[in-house]
């Protein structure tokens, strides 16, 4: 059963679309990550989830009951981005608090603010005022308060902004050992080399639209293209290549290293078998690889960005971060 | 519950967090240092029972339950004997009055003789000042006028009081003053001048009128509201007031200090104060992280909005709390009513924080959040001034004199009843201080509340709590609109 379901699910401020139409699900235990511009709807999306904001239309729903009632949140850990914890409280007090909010019994936060904090690895400053703490520590503070009463969905909206690549890696093991913990967790990043890193599954909104959405697998699927590099001073036999079946380009201009792109069934051993049998030696042979990042640009490439930006805000409709 | 409690937790440590609060209870602690370096000495018996006795020529009508107070200077007190008896003392008063004069010229008319100078006037047998004065207590209230309060133009920061003229008794109704009556008299003076309970007994051997002796036993010492006292300041340092009843030093203080200029400190305080706590809870950045949590919005706001009112339940608890503390224990004198400031100071305050949390959920803004509290503050003193002056115009004003204009009154009525009833808290607060600490005959000197009625507590409570929930409604259900 899904434990985050949306249909056809749009969201209007005035005239502005800032959702139109996403339909997605998450399943239990994945990593789900959104990708999209500034303004793409990623962050009006959780919202609707949590019931911050109020959908125009569609459906959503979150752990099997519709989305942004009290008993869902309870089971729902929230960073949002650019959040302001109030700096008179210490990372425990404010654990503490929320704590309280969310029903954890008295003796069930006393045991577990301190793990939680140790888990992100700020507990040696948690009775220390938040107004002292760096941009890094807050938002790790974030990650736990999300944490504390063991939800079983966490939305973490740009959970590494602001935080140092050692503490990258730190949060990354994290989510993963959640994931292993069997909690499901939705990803909204920027950072594409993160997302692909860890996400199970991944989904790309381009001004409100969702306009791709797969494994990461299948959005980095192989696309059957091969860079060949013969050893100093050999001639990479081009025609012959060609006879073969394969589109072959230079990829520098010594033309020392080649693409070659295969076509549907094809495989790329005859060239290699010709290589050989032509006495030529192969020093080099890559399958290359579609990045994530690649996938992306390839959607937002030429496309209006979101609806932050000021310059098009009279023309774009999708939704910013609200 | 939890969730309430979290959030009262959590706005008494935004409290707690600047340095407002610190400063706020460090001036109520100096303030509770100072009172408590207050002392009152009363004064030994017999001085203090011929002080009081002094103050026997001032008359309140209706056996001692009219609010008009009226003047016979025609008799003087004379204290004796005082010694303790019981819980109290026994003492004898002796009254020299002045004897009824005939009218001269009636006198010489009615002897019928022809002289160039007309003989002096004649005493009336039975008549005297005394028996006036016992025909003026018994009777109604003569016709209002104003005086200087005090009797002194300047006094009091030359504030009018007041007051009634002696009705003049026929020497037929002087005649029929009977003994029971003249005892009842002295009886309700020492009510009424001194706040004690009395028993007097008329005294005949040997005294004639218009002389009267009356054998009193009081019930109650020193430490009577009434009882004369000297008050010093800084530990001795300074004399604040010598032979002042006691409750009036204490009505001062509790009315006029803490009541007056203390609570308005106190409110203008808390309202810049607390006008930060729901735009700062809704800015950006903040809100996800709270309406995220199972809690709804409307719980969220209501909770936060009682979380400011303990702010200052808090404050005058430990101000008012420490002064009465402080007071009882050094006058002896332990004045319940005074603690009621507490909670009329928070429900004042929580008229004032239910515009401010509406204004902040509509603005999001603090500054106007508090601007526009004071400006409301500023109409509710203004209108509750109109309200005053058409209340006190009309409760002294005698037959004939001119009421407010009529304009004035129809703007006061309909101002006061759209309004919540911010004046008529002050007034039944400040009545319960005058009932509390000043004697009958001191409270139209001392408190303008004590010439009028009690307001209806039902329709001043009421009215406020119904204003109260508008505001509260009206911010729940601009928040809860409200997209994130």
């Amino acid at each position: 059963m899904p434990v985050i379901e949306t249909r056809g699910l749009r969201k209007s401020y005035g005239g502005l679309q800032a959702l139109k139409g996403v339909t997605l699900t998450v399943e239990r235990g994945q990593i789900y990550g959104l990708l999209g511009q500034n303004g793409a709807g990623k962050t009006t999306l959780i919202k609707i989830l949590l019931g911050i904001t109020k959908l125009t239309d569609g459906d959503a729903r979150l752990l099997d009951a519709p989305a942004g009632t009290a008993a869902v949140r309870a089971r729902v850990g929230y960073l949002p981005e650019d959040h302001q914890f109030p700096g008179y409280h210490s990372g425990y007090s404010l654990m503490d608090f929320y704590g309280q909010l969310y029903g954890v019994s008295r003796d069930d936060r006393r045991r577990k603010i301190p793990a939680t904090l140790e888990l992100v690895g700020i507990a040696g400053r948690m009775h220390s005022k938040i107004k002292t703490y760096s941009k890094g520590m807050k938002q790790r503070l974030g990650i736990a308060q999300a944490l504390l009463h063991d939800p079983d969905v966490i939305f973490l909206d740009e959970p590494t902004d602001g935080v140092d690549p050692v503490g990258r890696k730190e949060i990354r093991a994290l989510m993963a050992a959640l994931k292993e913990k069997g909690h499901t967790i939705f990803l909204n990043s920027h950072l594409l080399g993160e997302v692909e890193l860890i996400c199970d599954r991944v989904a790309i909104l381009q001004r409100g639209e969702l306009v791709r959405e797969g494994t990461t697998a299948e959005l980095t699927a192989q696309k059957g293209v091969f860079e060949i590099g013969l050893a100093p001073g050999q001639t990479f036999p081009e025609a012959a290549a060609k006879a073969l079946g394969y589109a072959v380009r230079p990829l520098n201009p010594a033309a020392t290293l080649w693409e070659a792109g295969l076509g549907d069934g094809q495989s790329i051993d005859p060239l290699v078998r010709s290589l050989v049998e032509k006495g030529l030696s192969l020093r080099h042979l890559v399958e290359k690889k579609v990045t994530l990042e690649d996938v992306f640009m390839s959607v937002v490439e030429g496309a209006e960005p979101g609806t932050d930006r000021r310059d098009r805000k009279a023309t774009a409709v999708g939704g910013g971060n609200r | 519950m939890t969730q309430f409690v979290a959030i009262l937790r959590d706005s008494f440590r935004e409290a707690v967090d600047g340095f407002v609060i610190y400063a706020m209870l460090g001036l109520s602690a100096l303030t509770i240092v100072i009172v408590g370096s207050m002392s009152f000495t009363p004064a030994p018996p017999d001085e203090a029972f011929d002080t009081i006795a002094q103050r026997f020529n001032a008359i309140i009508p209706e056996r001692g339950r009219s609010r008009a107070l009226s003047f016979n200077a025609g008799n003087s007190f004379k204290v004796s004997g005082v010694a303790p008896e019981g819980g109290g003392y026994r003492l004898r008063l002796t009254v020299t009055a002045q004897p009824l004069k005939a009218a001269p010229e009636a006198e010489h008319k009615q002897d019928g003789k022809d002289d160039k100078t007309p003989p002096g006037p004649k005493d009336v047998p039975g008549a005297d000042s005394f028996r006036a004065a016992v025909a003026q207590w018994a009777g109604a209230p003569g016709k209002a006028v104003e005086l200087d309060a005090g009797g002194k133009a300047g006094k009091n920061g030359g504030r009018k009081v007041k007051v009634s003229t002696p009705t003049e008794p026929t020497p037929e109704e002087q005649k029929a003053i009977p003994t029971g009556e003249m005892e009842a008299f002295i009886a309700s003076q020492f009510d009424t001048q001194a706040g004690m309970t009395a028993t007097a007994t008329r005294v005949t051997d040997g005294v004639a009128e218009p002389t009267y002796a009356f054998d009193v036993v009081t019930a109650g010492g020193s430490g009577v509201r009434g009882w004369p006292h000297t008050t010093k300041i800084f530990f001795g340092a300074a004399t604040l007031s010598k032979q002042a009843p006691l409750g009036v030093s204490l009505y001062v203080l509790e009315d006029w200090v803490v009541n007056g200029f203390g609570a308005g400190v106190a409110l203008l305080i808390s309202v810049i104060l607390t006008a930060f706590y729901v735009p700062n809870m809704i800015r950006k950045g903040s809100v996800d992280l709270l309406i995220s949590k199972p809690i709804g919005r409307t719980p969220l706001l209501l909770y936060k909005y009682v979380g400011g009112l303990t702010f200052i339940f808090l404050v005058s608890a430990f101000t008012v709390g420490g002064m009465w503390a402080v007071l009882g224990a050094r006058s002896g004198f332990w004045d319940p009513t005074f603690l009621v400031l507490i909670p009329v100071l928070t429900f004042a305050f929580a008229i004032l924080y239910s515009v401010s949390v509406l204004v902040g959920v509509l603005t999001r803004n603090p500054i106007v959040a508090m601007l526009a509290t004071i400006a409301f503050m500023f109409l509710l003193w203004l209108a509750g001034k109109g309200k005053a002056f058409v209340e006190l115009t009309e409760a002294t004003r005698g037959a004939g004199d001119e009421g407010p204009p009529g304009w004035l009154v129809t703007l006061v009525g309909v101002t006061n009843t759209v309004l919540p009833r911010y004046r008529d808290l002050d007034t039944i607060t400040s009545k319960l201080i005058t009932d509390g600490t000043l004697t009958a005959a001191e409270a139209p000197l001392f408190s303008p509340a004590a010439l009028l009625d009690y307001p209806s507590w039902g329709a001043t409570f009421g009215m406020s709590f119904a204003f109260i929930a508008v505001m509260l409604a009206l911010a729940c259900w601009a928040f809860n609109r409200r997209d994130g």
